[in-house]
């Protein structure tokens, strides 16, 4: 999850960023493809890169720390970790839109890595978690992701997800839903954000220059 | 007094040239947010590993000067690769030892500013207590793993030169110190084999001089500690300096000087 989203952060963050500094982002604003159908391609293949990370680190954890590694159902985690690769690269996508005008992409790069791993559960309950920063946690597509990944990891996980009391396949259906929806709703921000950030561009001719 | 002049120049363009693109809001945001979201993100990881999390609060909020004096410190090298300015530095006639420990030095107070602004969160948002502290030798501890964490950026960002991209150089040794240093677990944790490696990180002595600073020992019961990580970051920022040195000779007799 972590290799995941540092992936699809920086694939949005810094190509944008190099983009600038090589000058070639205004050949990629001229060409008649959409900014948002570049970028997406490139945060779904790095999330997808990040899938190295992942197999790298479950590696060492095996040979390295002993960790007995075991998935209870291997159809559901390889669609859990697939839709989660989805929604990370969508959720990528807003904050790409942004980079887009800010000078300080690589800033707002390293400073949404670390929040993420926070508020999404990845590491530790979200439960541990402030109350307040609890609903953050919700409107992340990861945070249910990360969920179904664990239910699909061991059954017995089911009494601490989010659906407590539930069949584990019905928590996992129920976790893939929410996050789909989730997903759809941030492709819909994205694309708003680029038409709205392409177009202030165009207007200000400042794209560069930020 | 030229040398001084070239130590400042150095000094201050360097930083000004790596960060032109950051504009002071957007700065001190960062500086707010990395310091808070590191420390918070180990901290629970603490809470869920039931681990002291006064002991990784401590780690963390030091450990934050790694990124302007290591991580900022090695890109350096990159920057001048991929701003073209790595000829212009090799061509003037400047002594080279101010220009090249030069460069650090405003990541050096960067770094200082990192660490009071973390200090700060772990005493108000993670309990940290810090009332049998003694603030003098802590301040010592505090600027001189500044100091010296920024001679180990130096010696790797020398050794950098000799490669193409430096960032990945970078992110694993600024990484690599959560692991070695005794950050978020006491290095004694380490596999043996592994321990003799954490004490050429002066991060190690300045960690281990900062808790002992803030269960009260005093400037003179840290000394020892902070003279051998002083120690350790001079050899390091000398090292630098003469790789650096070598990379120049070697650069003018094959030309490659932005082929590597």
């Amino acid at each position: 999850m972590m290799g995941m989203w540092g992936n699809t952060i920086y694939s949005s963050g810094f190509a944008i960023e190099f983009e600038k500094w090589q000058g070639t982002l205004e050949e990629v604003i001229a060409a008649p493809s959409k900014l948002m159908h570049v970028i997406t391609g490139r945060a779904i293949s790095n999330a997808f890169f990040g899938l190295t990370n992942m197999i790298a680190i479950l590696i060492i954890a095996v040979a390295g720390f002993r960790v007995s590694l075991g998935i209870a159902d291997p159809l559901m985690f390889a669609v859990s970790l697939l839709l989660t690769l989805l929604s990370v690269s969508a959720l990528g996508l807003i904050f790409a839109s942004a980079f887009v005008l800010s000078r300080s992409a690589q800033a707002l790069t390293n400073g949404l890595e670390t929040p993420l791993y926070i508020v999404s559960g990845s590491m530790f309950p979200i439960a541990l978690l402030p109350f307040w920063i609890h609903p953050a946690a919700y409107i992340l597509g990861p945070t249910w992701g990360v969920d179904a990944i664990r239910l699909a990891t061991s059954a017995n996980y089911v009494s601490s997800s989010f659906w407590a009391g539930m069949s584990p396949g019905m928590a996992i259906f129920l976790d893939l839903t929410v996050m789909i929806l989730i997903t759809m709703a941030y492709v819909a921000i994205a694309t708003v954000l680029f038409k709205l950030v392409e177009r202030r561009a165009r207007i200000t001719g400042t794209m560069v220059q930020a | 007094m030229n040398g001084f002049r070239i130590f400042l120049s150095s000094a201050v363009f360097s930083f000004r040239a790596q960060f032109d693109w950051l504009n002071p809001v957007m700065w001190l945001t960062m500086k707010f947010v990395l310091s808070i979201s590191q420390m918070a993100f180990f901290v629970f990881v603490g809470i869920f590993a039931n681990a002291p999390i006064q002991f990784i609060a401590v780690g963390n909020a030091l450990q934050s000067i790694s990124w302007n004096t290591v991580f900022s410190v090695i890109n350096i090298t990159g920057h001048d690769k991929w701003d073209g300015t790595l000829p212009l530095v090799l061509a003037t006639p400047a002594n080279r030892l101010p220009l090249y420990i030069g460069r650090a030095m405003i990541h050096v107070l960067d770094g200082i500013l990192s660490a009071a602004i973390s200090f700060v969160f772990a005493a108000i948002l993670f309990g940290v207590n810090f009332s049998q502290t003694n603030p003098l030798a802590l301040i010592v501890a505090i600027v001189l793993t500044a100091f010296t964490m920024a001679g180990f950026g130096l010696l790797i960002g020398g050794f950098c030169f000799f490669f193409r991209n430096p960032m990945v150089f970078a992110n694993i040794f600024t990484f690599g110190l959560l692991i070695f240093c005794g950050v978020n677990f006491p290095v004694s944790s380490l596999p043996a084999a592994i321990q003799p490696f954490s004490y050429i990180f002066p991060l190690t002595y300045g960690l281990t001089a900062a808790r002992d600073a803030i269960i009260g020992q005093d400037l003179i019961q840290v000394a020892p500690t902070l003279a051998i990580q002083l120690v350790v970051g001079v050899a390091s920022m000398l090292i630098g300096y003469m790789l650096f040195r070598s990379f120049e000779n070697s650069a003018r007799k094959t030309g490659k000087m932005e082929a590597v």
